[in-house]
């Protein structure tokens, strides 16, 4: 159940959810919050069981954080997303997979990113990515009008549309969207 | 079973006059470490830690240590132990934020802390050549905490750690007063220590408040 969607910008990275949680075919939530950020330059998209997804995220927190207090410099998006790989494919070696699809998007030296992260350990780095039940639909718009020089305020509505059509025709989907733009790090400066 | 302790080949914890020699020996090197000083008013805490001078190739090592987002360490004794302690409390702060979701109590770390090395005092093994001074915010204000090798922890307003530290702590008495600003605080902080060493010293020095709740180390 689901509709997330992750898209990277030339200003940094947009991500969108949907609100609902589904118990079966009951609602079992209408405010979920499905995109957890886990400080200003980095946030992650749920997709599949709640708990287990809020695990990966909590412990992926503290381990960023040692590791920043540690070398002095935090983990790039790359970075942050391994670890959380990491976790999921031990997970899944143990036949105990942590039952996710995550969208890992945040901005490092480099700009923006869009990682997906599965419950296999597999990750892949995107320029937009969509998950859970109404990702194919979601699929359907982003294909459609992502072009590598949108701004994230476009990117917003691009990921509110790609939602919102997912919600039309998802039952997994609906009650709302959510949105959040991490806009880049560094403002290049004009070499004089 | 040629030693005349009676202990075998194991090692003699107790001196004669019943003090454990282990932890008198790691709390003289600590007295050796460089001067460090921690002073709390209810508005913030400040530690601060003289940098020894090294050769002109060879950079310092660092004396401050942010904990968590609201909590900052400094130590005094073998920076290797240190820094292994250091490691310890920051995993305890993950680890409490992990378990309750919130930042940990800076009570919480010190009893931690203590516990840890309370266990290098029970076995025969070398128990850890640092003392630590914490400071940090949480839900009771303010927090200062003293370490010691021996597990031995405090609270308080005013600590002094390292060489001369009696020197130190004296001129910390003699100058504190709860309504002091950060600016007059470092200011006794400074003087301190170079009362403790005779000279004009180096040093490195955190501040956590109460009104931010943010630990940083303040630009020299």
């Amino acid at each position: 159940m689901t509709t997330i969607v992750g898209i990277k910008t030339k200003e940094g990275v947009v991500l969108g959810s949907d609100k609902r949680a589904s118990k079966g075919f009951f609602i079992g939530s209408k405010i979920t919050q499905k995109i957890a950020k886990i400080d200003d330059t980095l946030a992650i998209a749920i997709a599949g069981q709640l708990s287990d997804a809020e695990y990966l995220i909590k412990v992926a927190k503290a381990e960023r954080k040692l590791m920043e207090l540690r070398r002095g410099f935090p983990l790039d998006v790359k970075e942050s997303t391994k670890l959380i790989a990491n976790l999921a494919y031990s997970g899944l070696r143990n036949y105990q997979p942590y039952y996710v699809e995550l969208l890992v998007a945040g901005v490092d030296q480099d700009g923006g990113h869009v990682f997906v992260a599965d419950m296999s350990g597999a990750i892949t780095n995107e320029d937009f990515a969509a998950s859970g039940s109404g990702s194919p639909i979601a699929y359907g718009v982003l294909e459609s009008v992502y072009n590598k020089d949108l701004t994230n305020e476009q990117a917003k509505e691009i990921a509110n549309k790609a939602v919102a059509a997912a919600m039309e025709r998802d039952p997994g989907s609906g009650n709302g969207i959510d949105l959040l733009a991490i806009p880049n790090l560094l403002v290049k400066e004009v070499p004089s | 079973m040629s030693e005349d302790s009676g202990f075998g080949r194991y090692t003699n914890f107790y001196g004669p006059q019943g003090r454990l020699v282990l932890v008198d020996s790691a709390l003289e090197a600590v007295q050796r470490g460089s001067t460090t000083i921690g002073i709390k008013t209810p508005e913030f805490a400040l530690i601060s830690s003289h940098i020894k001078p090294t050769r002109t190739l060879i950079d310092p090592s660092e004396k401050i240590f942010a904990i968590d987002s609201h909590v900052g360490a400094t130590g005094s004794g073998y920076i290797g132990d240190i820094l292994q302690l250091i490691d310890e409390l920051r995993v305890e702060a993950q680890r409490h934020r992990l378990t309750f979701e919130n930042p940990i109590d800076v009570n919480s770390l010190a009893k931690h802390l203590g516990t840890f090395l309370h266990r290098y005092t029970i076995y025969a093994v070398r128990p850890q050549a640092a003392s630590v001074i914490i400071s940090g915010v949480d839900q009771k204000g303010v927090q200062l905490y003293q370490v010691d090798p021996s597990g031995t922890f405090f609270g308080g307003s005013g600590f002094a750690i390292g060489q001369s530290s009696d020197v130190a702590l004296t001129e910390i008495q003699r100058g504190y007063s709860g309504d002091m600003n950060i600016e007059q605080a470092v200011k006794l902080s400074n003087k301190a220590i170079e009362k403790a060493l005779g000279e004009r010293p180096v040093v490195e020095t955190g501040l956590v408040t109460s009104k931010e709740k943010i630990f940083r180390k303040i630009p020299q």
